[in-house]
């Protein structure tokens, strides 16, 4: 299910309610969402917004950071009694006084977006549907028990999302990469029968943030030590994703710039998706003298693609290398890690077939240990 | 296991080690270098304890995974010890008859035993082999006794007892001297004499120092290093404590190409175990001298082995080389003194250390002392690892050892030096290998790499692999490199695809001349040597590219087509269901026998290895040929 292209469901959970006495910010609001489906529940105060909470329990909150009035209930405040109220509500903040500090203590206290009044309808909108995908997805998990689990990793994963904003990390770059990975998994969605939900997305990115910094706490969080970092990166995800780099930068306080000239330099690093298994054609000298070019032409010819691709499934991934130090086997290819002497057609096919066959990266790493 | 406090727990620790070892009458030393495990040498180790196990002989018979033992072309191979007899080409269906040979003496081995050509003979023990018989291996030999990742196996045969000799009876001046006194020179290829590194760095002002393994071997072609550091990690690391002791570093790295897993795993495994044996770390052997390591893994860039390059890389930083009006000596990394050798010359020091700088010294030449490791491979009978003493010919190398070139081929030149060096013919094999005789003939010894080549071999291809190498690896910091490499691939391409012109020939050499006056560092100075080289040997190999777009070797594609020959045609079909492209179908004489359709053939001679020995059916021609 993808949040952003099913229409919004017209029972109760698309209830959102905006706590505001802002007439024209309120006026954006019907004008952006009502059509869209959404039921609107407007409160002037954040006293009559708790009592709306608790009799029509919205899936998602716009509140404001700040009261009209000062004897009022707001911010910070308000924010922990609707939790209190109900702890599924998915709080979003508009605010004419965005400031970054309120935004860091906002995106801390798990707010699912800081918005800058003025905000235009289809900024608006677009944020109100994802936090309702949000909140459908917590709904669904506390109907299902067994996904207690996601539920809780999707809250840390917003802690950990906000912890970002508060190093620096910018709220659009995580969209962007937020993105991108939905649109690989639309793109893998027909090979590999499965379709990434939103939540399941952020559910992931947090995952990989996870990883990374267990790498990093490796490296004492040293910037020097950015090599090999993104050496154990590579090695894990078989490719160093954006996002991770990104967090990477904002992690070891390294420009993304930098950090992607270290990632273009060295060879072991790919900047794209790599196969789940990645076939090496030694074009070392030795290779090279007893015509490792012509079997470089047969397994490309057997794959389906040049050296350096992956193809579209993302199952291979052709390399040369310059010396693999086995040079007694020449030509050799080796492929997960295993060592072939120049691999006739027939022998070829029988092993593109067996890995793909098995579908999974660890069928590689059985045969002989390299 | 508890710390080693003193030189003297160490000798007591050996003789314990020792008992161990002898314990049992014979161990089993599998070869478990890369070569071999790609062979399967581990599954073969693992039946071989399995099989042990079963027999009940444990208590007598013991296995060890070893490092390479050099002669990769007949792996995986096993080495019984201390008897030394070998079995080569050992799978693990052989096992139970080499384990009757242990145990009885009447075990169905002979067909393992290595057969000597020239006598016909079978050869039971591995130094009788020529291949052995013709080295002189002193960095090697621990490859064959010892268990790779032992620190006990290293230390019973002698292991750390230079590093117990210096720090107890020798001050940091008298290691500096000794290696200074052997004319010890740097193995990675440039010869610069390692004394007088050292002792630059040890004068030089600022704190820490730093003394650094450069086990980047980047040369294709080339596996001295990686076999030595994955065959006997703690020669090169107690070669590497001693550097330290003698310059005053606290601190060191080991930099490791990322293409070498094992020799990575194997060296992080022996720092471990020195930890932890006290040999690393405060208060080495209680001499108040202490010394860390860590190990740094490259992340594949050929240029990171230049030294400036290499620090830059242990920073942090993209590797590219910087100009060398300071020397990494004075400043290297983060700005502090650094001693950077490549692992073959570090593993030297122990035994200088050990033996003396007059020992050293009677191997080799006046100028070049000591031995020297080379890969031998290429179109060569005995493909491996062959450690000699410097000043021996090429011709010795290549044919007494490596058994010369493979039946029905004629030698025609040997590549030596990797990228940076150059093509030596038949009529100079006769020249001493050390570190200035090559270079007088246009190529040089480098870091050890030896590529045979016969007449199969195209030498307007060769220069188009070197360069192309040289080209993707350029960093593209200096002009004259990054631009001088690109042209020569352009022309080069040109050549091989018969486009060549007349003036193409001077075009080379031209700017070979400028990349040589020209270019920031070693990497671009000596990129023209292949090109030059061959041109200098070969160059009517060139004019015949040229001008009748031929390719004598049928080597370059675009020169060449498969062909083939009706009247040998059987009809196997082979050929047929061997090629990718399907560019062979039934349209030969009256539809019966094959034929290639030369527009879908994509040249992968698929077809050519395909067809049996017995019909030699498919043929390689000139393309001109084929278009008429």
């Amino acid at each position: 299910m993808d949040v952003n292209e099913t229409a919004p469901p017209s029972d109760a959970r698309a209830v959102v309610l905006v706590i505001d006495a802002d007439k024209s910010f309120v006026k954006t609001c019907r004008q952006a969402l009502e059509g869209e489906g959404y039921k609107i529940i407007v409160s002037p105060s954040g006293k009559q917004g708790l009592e709306a909470a608790k009799a029509e329990a919205p899936g998602v909150v716009l509140l404001d950071w700040k009261a009209a009035d000062p004897s009022d209930i707001a911010g910070f405040d308000l924010l922990d009694e609707l939790v209190d109220v109900n702890s599924d509500i998915v709080p979003v903040v508009a605010t004419a006084d965005a400031t970054v500090d309120a935004a860091v203590e906002a995106m801390k206290m798990g707010v699912f977006d800081f918005l800058s009044k003025p905000v235009s309808p289809e900024k608006l909108l677009e944020t109100v549907r994802q936090a309702v995908g949000i909140s459908e997805m917590q709904r669904e998990a506390e109907t299902k028990e067994e996904k207690a689990d996601k539920y809780d990793l999707l809250l840390e994963g917003l802690d950990v999302l906000g912890e970002a904003y508060s190093i620096g990390l910018e709220k659009r770059q995580f969209l962007d990469d937020l993105a991108r990975l939905e649109n690989v998994a639309k793109s893998n969605a027909a090979s590999r029968g499965e379709a990434k939900t939103r939540e399941e997305a952020i559910a992931e990115i947090h995952d990989d943030l996870l990883d990374a910094d267990a790498i990093m706490w490796n490296y004492d969080f040293q910037k020097n030590a950015l090599i090999q970092i993104l050496l154990d990166v590579q090695e894990k995800f078989r490719w160093l994703p954006r996002h991770i780099l990104n967090w990477i930068s904002g992690r070891l306080n390294i420009p993304l710039k930098d950090i992607l000239v270290i990632a273009n330099f060295y060879e072991a690093f790919s900047t794209e998706p790599r196969g789940r298994h990645t076939i090496q054609v030694c074009t070392g000298t030795a290779c090279h003298v007893r015509g490792a070019t012509e079997t470089l032409t047969r397994v490309s010819a057997a794959l389906g693609i040049q050296p350096g691709e992956t193809d579209a499934k993302q199952r291979f991934t052709l390399e040369t290398v310059h010396c693999l130090g086995c040079c007694a086997l020449a030509p050799v290819v080796q492929i997960g890690s295993q060592y072939y002497r120049d691999p006739s057609q027939s022998q070829l096919a029988k092993l593109i077939n067996s890995l793909e066959g098995a579908g999974g990266a660890e069928e590689a790493t059985t045969g002989k240990e390299a | 296991m508890s710390r080693i406090a003193t030189p003297g727990d160490l000798v007591k620790l050996r003789d314990r080690l020792n008992a161990k070892r002898n314990a049992k009458a014979t161990w089993l030393a599998v070869c478990a270098g890369t070569g071999c495990r790609a062979c399967g040498a581990m599954a073969l180790a693992d039946k071989f304890e399995e099989e042990i196990e079963k027999r009940g002989i444990g208590d007598k018979v013991g296995v060890r995974r070893t490092g390479c033992h050099g002669l990769c072309e007949r792996g995986p191979m096993v080495m019984v010890q201390p008897a030394g007899e070998s079995y080569f080409g050992i799978h693990p269906e052989n096992v139970p008859a080499v384990l009757d040979q242990v145990e009885t003496g009447k075990g169905d081995v002979e067909q393992f035993r290595y057969l000597d050509e020239e006598g016909g003979k079978r050869v039971s023990k591995l130094s009788d082999v020529p291949f052995y018989k013709h080295q002189n291996r002193v960095l090697l030999e621990n490859n064959l006794w010892g268990d790779a990742s032992s620190i006990e196996d290293y230390i019973a045969l002698g292991g750390y007892s230079a590093l117990a000799k210096a720090l107890t009876e020798m001050t940091p001046d008298a290691v500096l001297n000794e290696v200074k006194e052997a004319k010890l020179r740097g193995r990675g290829g440039g010869g610069f004499l390692a004394g007088r590194k050292w002792e630059s760095v040890r004068k030089a002002e600022g704190e820490p120092k730093y003394v650094i393994v450069n086990a980047d071997e980047g040369d294709p072609g080339a596996f001295m290093d990686g076999s030595l550091l994955e065959g006997t990690p703690h020669s090169v690391l107690e070669g590497l404590i001693l550097g330290a002791y003698a310059i005053g570093a606290a601190e060191g790295f080991i930099y490791v190409r990322q293409e070498y897993p094992l020799a990575r795993k194997h060296a992080q495994l022996a720092i471990d175990q020195a930890r932890e044996y006290g040999l690393l770390g405060e208060d080495i052997l209680g001499s108040n001298f202490s010394f860390d390591v860590k190990i740094h893994r490259g992340a594949g860039a050929f240029v990171s082995g230049e030294s400036s390059a290499l620090m830059s890389a242990i920073e942090g930083h993209v590797g590219e080389p910087r100009p060398k009006y300071v020397h990494t000596s004075e400043k290297g990394v983060w700005g502090k003194p650094s001693c950077l050798n490549n692992v073959e010359t570090w593993a030297n020091v122990p035994h200088i250390i050990n033996k003396g700088a007059a020992w050293f010294k009677g191997m080799g030449t006046a100028e070049s002392t000591g031995t020297k490791i080379f890969s031998l491979v290429g179109k060569v009978k005995n493909t491996g690892l062959v450690e000699v003493p410097m000043g021996i010919t090429l011709r010795d190398i290549i044919f007494k050892i490596g058994g010369g070139v493979p039946a029905g081929k004629q030698f025609k030149a040997v590549q030596t030096g990797g990228p940076s060096g150059g093509v030596v013919p038949e009529a100079l094999l006769d020249l001493p290998v050390d570190f200035d005789e090559l270079t007088k003939v246009g190529s040089m010894m480098g870091s050890g790499g030896m590529i045979v080549m016969d007449t199969n071999t195209c030498m307007v291809d060769t220069a188009r692999y070197y360069i192309r190498f040289l080209a993707h690896e350029s960093c593209g910091k200096c002009v004259p490199c990054r631009e001088g490499t690109r042209q020569m691939l352009n022309i080069l391409d040109r050549i091989a695809s018969g486009e060549g012109r007349e003036d193409d020939l001077g075009l080379l050499e031209e700017l070979a001349e400028f990349m040589q006056a020209a270019s920031l560092c070693a990497l671009g100075q000596s990129a023209p040597n292949p090109v030059a080289s061959t041109l200098k040997y070969f160059r009517d190999e060139y004019e015949e590219h040229i001008r009748e777009k031929r390719c004598r070797a049928g080597v370059c594609t675009a020169l060449i087509a498969y062909e083939i020959d009706q009247s040998k045609c059987k009809s196997c079909g082979a050929c047929q269901r061997a090629c990718p492209a399907g560019a062979i179908d039934k349209g030969g004489k009256d539809g019966k026998v094959f034929t290639v359709v030369q527009e879908k053939c994509i040249k992968c001679g698929a077809c050519f290895s395909a067809c049996p020995d017995k019909f030699n059916a498919v043929t390689k021609v000139p393309a001109l040929s084929i278009k008429r």
